[in-house]
């Protein structure tokens, strides 16, 4: 439509609400490598994370009218406040507040207007007359009534549209006053009159304004006489400068989407380009085209249902009394028959057909994204040398420098430049400090960080972003848990928090106890050790304890019935959760889970885990007396042997200091083996073996030697206690003084 | 649900209870008709929805939701395909077929009853065997099925749980409703369908032991599907007009029930059904059962007798946990935990709901 009213006026001159920032790579629009969706991309040199976006699609009518002017030699130029004028508290406003992404034209003698993004304010002017006239929103109204007209009116006066709109907003500004304006909007508007002034004063005769529909009404020639130059110059007088630079950047239909988190985004990318490219049979097309995307994912889809789908959507249309049958006619058409009421389908499709992947080209010489100069300043300031060569880095995390470059190898790699490969963690073992990385750049990492641009403009940002979206995708706990590693590594504490909530959604789903045990090590980790690294741990808490009342109120039914395997894998989970809890060092938690293993200690499972809970109760400081019971019962006669081994195994698992100092319970066992009839004893002894060897050699040693001594068995450790000698231990007194230092007692 | 005129009967149909309101909408009714419709497609949309019309008479609200779904659902009939209403179990499908048929033909009885053990004779016809055997094969010893009746007379015909048909039963309707013709071989004659016939089947996605549609016969349907209520306020609302509507018909010795009794069952089941608190802060497990709009309905108005015949005459929570945890736990293992995981993480911690959280626990 803007093309249209460009051919029937003939500007001389195109002003379009756009940074004046950009004019410098204006003229690469006309570029031939171009190719939309592209981003006009203003940003501070200094700050690039303070940057803002304006998308183009081939349907905008901004795209249309730079590409028009350009193609004929006229002036194209962009008139809106430069951003380099603005103040920062408009910053978030004005990524909503330009919106060159409407398929909205307009255009008009002096001035003209495009609906200005409807989605910006709350009370918004075309919202209420789109509701006036029955529709549920501005978007809705604007392309039914616009972009969907194909009356002969419109074809034949698209010059009076506009001013019919204009007259329609200015009545808006006049009732709505300033219930909508923007804190920017006074000198915005101030600059864009002044731009037209120095238009006209240059000596152009016919210039169209290509501008959101909200301002036509005080740019239009008449409005040019009713604000005073010098008041314009006012208003804009008292903004500070700041430096800027722009660059055009390659687009996405998806990031054009309205859900893409970008405001002033359009709901369907798709749509308005099928309405763009095609003129008649749009209904056809559009139900055709999804048939055929239905059926490259293996759906169903007849033509029969394609003619069905049409008419189904045309008799909606006819009922809600409108000329054709629209998007929400069409998708409604679509699942009723095409998905058979079923919107699994619809959603396989809906990305491709309503967003498109269409992804933008732009020329080689344009200037570069701002992630990589972020990059190139990190490579600066951290010294390290960018190089084909391979070549190894030792970084010593004790130091500011090196951990540093630490973050920012790890922070690449999480945004697949993998820059530097770490080594072989044998060398880390010996010293936790130490990380070994292999440094190679290579050539296509200038790709790579294109793509990782889109992420964010400083390496940070984008990492944080980029893990944010993987822990959207990711499906499983242990995914999770293993990206919270490497973000711990990568020092992205707001990462943290997305992926901790994202971790509490999934185990809240989660049903298998196991996976819930396994999230709890990491988690309470990062609990416990998070103050040293700076992280909000007030995040991570409620998430522990929720995933803590989970496995409390799983984990005994998650025990039944375990065959050997699994009981072994159960038993390093408490093992693990035991640690866990033992180092959150928070009683009320440790008085639950103490509740939970008595329960599980004392249910009729694999022995392996009820004799592992019994062993954590008996550590945890349960009385000596009762576990003696339970090995007692639990290896009594009447137990199957097989069982009550592997109760043994997991009670003794580990370690068997447990024996060496109870001499109650080495008694008791003592007494069960001895008690063993020979056949028993002979299928019973290699599983008993097989716990016995994974004792210390010291350990078996000196268990050997308290059996021996089996009359001195009743003497406690209390005798042990009477054979310390005093003046032989004090002497070693000043030398562990010396090593726990002085202020220790 | 008005037992003025005709005490006796427990249920009257759709378009005898509602005759006032059909019969305003017909008067008023000046927009274009399709063959043997007795209102237009606008109006049959107004009845379903409610509304107050230009004459003053107000339309009550048969179906609470989205108006778009009743629009397709009007718009398929206009087209030469049936409707198929899917659906959870007590998402008003049958209810909104029943009102839908009423308002259009202005008779709800045309109806198959679809069962396991439903015959072909159902939906095609059968034989009177006296007549047949007195007089052989004749138009006059056959006996019509609801959907013959359907076509001869340009009316709408109703299959409910069309899923639980026999498949080889289900597939007689191809033709019926692909050729709109019913064949009688036996007479080498055929019953055409005129001008107004249609079919309105209803079938539930979620209930165990169906029998999927043939894709032929998914074909010849648009499906719609009826979701249960979008909005918190929404689903208390239709829970409470129906629980007055079911406690005058059912006689219940009670006042208006506590609408904050109300507002915590309804918040239960989507919490658990939508497997997220309220507030969307956690996510919660779901558990197997439906936990439809139609069962909060009937753990209220169990919970009304409860409390009217053996408690004090108020709504407590201890006269509707026992009817809730009964919706909840189906499954005695896995909802159980659900329950219990969801009574501890949500119940127990939110503010005035410590006597839900009792009454719950002392009942699992």
């Amino acid at each position: 439509m803007v093309v249209r009213a460009f051919e029937r006026l003939d500007p001389d001159a195109v002003l379009i609400e756009g940074p004046p920032d950009a004019q410098d790579v204006l003229m690469l629009a006309g570029h031939k490598a171009m190719k939309p969706p592209v981003a006009l991309l203003v940003y501070e040199p200094e700050r690039p994370s303070e940057a803002a976006y304006y998308p183009f699609a081939t349907f905008s009518p901004e795209w249309q009218s730079i590409r028009w002017g350009l193609e004929r030699q006229r002036e194209v130029r962009f008139i809106d406040l430069p951003r380099s004028l603005r103040t920062p508290a408009d910053e978030s406003e004005a990524l909503t507040a330009a919106p060159p992404t409407e398929p909205h034209d307009s255009i008009n003698d002096a001035p003209s207007e495009d609906p200005s993004s409807p989605n910006a304010v709350p009370r918004d002017p075309l919202d209420q007359l789109a509701k006036s006239a029955g529709f549920s929103d501005g978007e809705a109204w604007w392309g039914r009534l616009i972009e969907e007209y194909r009356g002969a009116s419109g074809e034949d006066n698209p010059i009076g549209m506009f001013d019919s709109i204009r007259e329609a907003m200015a009545a808006a500004r006049a009732e709505l006053g300033d219930l909508r304006r923007d804190p920017g909007e006074p000198s915005r508007e101030a600059h864009m009159r002044r731009a037209i002034r120095t238009a006209v004063k240059e000596g152009f005769e016919r210039i169209a304004v290509v501008c959101g529909a909200w301002h036509a009404p005080v740019l239009s020639a008449d409005a040019l006489g009713q604000f005073s130059a010098k008041a314009d110059n006012d208003l804009i007088k008292g903004l500070s400068k700041r430096k800027t630079a722009a660059t055009w950047i390659p687009w996405t239909y998806d990031r054009l989407a309205l859900d893409s988190g970008y405001g002033a985004g359009i709901a369907s990318p798709g749509w308005y380009e099928h309405l763009w490219v095609h003129h008649d049979k749009l209904a056809e097309r559009w139900l055709t085209k999804v048939a055929r995307l239905m059926r490259k994912g293996d759906l169903d889809a007849s033509p029969a249902s394609v003619i069905e789908s049409v008419r189904l959507a045309e008799s909606l249309a006819a009922l809600r009394g409108r000329s054709i049958a629209g998007l929400d006619e069409l998708g409604e058409a679509t699942l009723s028959i095409l998905c058979h009421g079923n919107p699994m389908p619809m959603r396989m499709i809906e990305r491709k057909l309503l967003v498109g992947t269409k992804l933008g080209e732009v020329p080689d010489d344009v200037p570069t994204v701002p992630l990589q100069r972020d990059l190139a300043a990190l490579q600066k300031s951290l010294r390290m040398k960018v190089s084909a060569d391979s070549e190894i880095l030792d970084l010593d995390q004790r130091k500011q420098m090196d951990i540093a470059r630490s973050h920012l190898l790890h922070r690449l790699s999480i945004l697949n430049i993998p820059w530097g490969t770490l080594e072989d963690d044998q060398a880390q073992r010996k010293s936790t400090f130490h990380e070994v990385w292999k440094l190679e750049w290579k050539p296509e990492f200038a790709v790579a960080i294109m793509e990782a641009a889109r992420w964010g403009n400083t390496v940070e940002e984008a990492a944080g972003a980029f893990v944010a979206d993987q822990a959207k995708s990711a499906g499983t706990l242990q995914d999770l848990t293993q990206l919270l590693r490497h973000v711990m590594l990568a020092e992205l504490p707001g990462a943290i928090q997305t992926l901790v909530r994202r971790i509490q959604e999934l185990s809240a789903l989660a049903a298998d106890v196991g996976n819930l045990m396994d999230a709890l090590t990491p988690l309470a980790q990062v609990l416990r050790y998070g103050n040293v690294r700076k992280t909000d741990t007030s995040l991570i808490e409620p998430v522990v304890l929720g995933l803590f009342a989970r496995i409390c109120a799983g984990l005994r039914p998650a025990c039944g019935s375990l065959d050997d395997d699994a009981a072994a894998l159960m038993r390093l989970r408490i093992d693990a959760a035991q640690v866990a809890l033992s180092n959150l060092s928070r009683d009320d938690l440790l008085g639950a889970w103490r509740v939970e293993l008595r329960k599980v200690g004392d249910d009729d499972i694999h022995g392996l885990v009820a004799g592992r809970a019994w062993r954590h109760l008996l550590d945890s400081g349960s009385s000596p007396e009762e576990a003696a019971t339970r090995l007692s019962l639990a290896l009594s006669r009447g137990n199957d042997p097989a069982k009550a081994s592997a109760w043994l195994e997991g009670f003794l698992g580990g370690s068997g200091m447990v024996l060496v100092h109870d001499a109650r319970l080495l008694g008791i066992v003592d007494e069960w083996v001895t008690s063993l009839p020979r056949d028993v004893f002979e299928q019973v002894c290699p599983i008993a073996r097989r716990t016995f060897a994974t004792f210390e050699k010291p350990e078996r040693r000196q268990i050997g030697e308290k059996i021996a001594r089996h009359g001195q068995l009743g003497a406690s450790t209390a005798a042990t206690i009477a054979d310390y000698d005093a003046p032989r231990g004090s002497l070693v007194e000043p030398v562990l003084r010396l090593i726990l230092g002085e202020e220790y007692p | 649900m008005s037992t003025t005129n005709t005490e006796t009967i427990l249920r009257d149909t759709a378009e005898r209870q509602f005759a006032s309101e059909l019969a305003a909408l017909a008067r008023i009714d000046d927009r274009e008709k399709p063959p043997r419709w007795k209102l237009s497609p606008w109006a049959v949309v107004t009845y379903l929805m409610g509304g107050k019309l230009k004459d003053g008479t107000v339309i009550s609200p048969k179906y609470v939701g989205n108006q778009r779904l009743i629009e397709i659902a009007v718009a398929t009939l206009l087209t030469d395909r049936a409707l198929l209403l899917l659906g959870v179990p007590g998402t008003a499908k049958s209810w909104v077929s029943e009102h839908l048929a009423a308002a259009i033909s202005g008779d709800s009885t045309l109806l198959v009853q679809g069962t396991a053990g439903t015959p072909e004779e159902a939906i095609r016809y059968g034989w009177n065997y006296a007549q047949l055997l007195a007089k052989g094969p004749s138009r006059d010893a056959v006996v019509p099925s609801p959907v013959m009746r359907g076509m001869t007379e340009g009316k709408i015909v109703r299959v409910e749980e069309l899923t639980r048909v026999p498949s080889d039963v289900q597939d007689t309707l191809i033709t019926i409703l692909s050729e709109k013709t019913l064949p009688i071989p036996e007479l080498n004659s055929e019953v055409r369908a005129v001008k107004g016939f249609n079919i309105i089947a209803t079938a539930n996605d979620r209930d165990k032991g169906v029998n999927e549609l043939s894709s032929a016969l998914k074909r010849r349907f648009n499906t719609v599907v009826l979701p249960v209520p979008d909005s918190m306020d929404e689903e208390v609302d239709i829970v409470q007009r129906r629980v007055v509507q079911l406690g005058k018909a059912l006689e219940l010795p009670s006042e208006t029930p506590a609408m904050e009794e109300i507002r915590r069952v309804v918040t239960v089941f989507r919490e658990l059904r939508e497997g997220k608190t309220a507030d969307g802060k956690s996510k919660l497990k779901q558990p197997s059962s439906t936990l439809s709009t139609a069962e909060a309905i009937s753990v209220i108005t169990s919970g009304i007798a409860l409390s009217a015949h053996f408690g004090d005459g108020t709504l407590k929570a201890g006269d509707v946990a026992s009817g809730m945890i009964g919706a909840i736990i189906k499954d005695p293992v896995q909802d159980r935990i659900v329950m219990l995981e969801y009574l501890e993480t949500v119940v127990k911690e939110r503010d005035g709901w410590k006597d839900l959280y009792r009454a719950c626990k002392d009942v699992m």
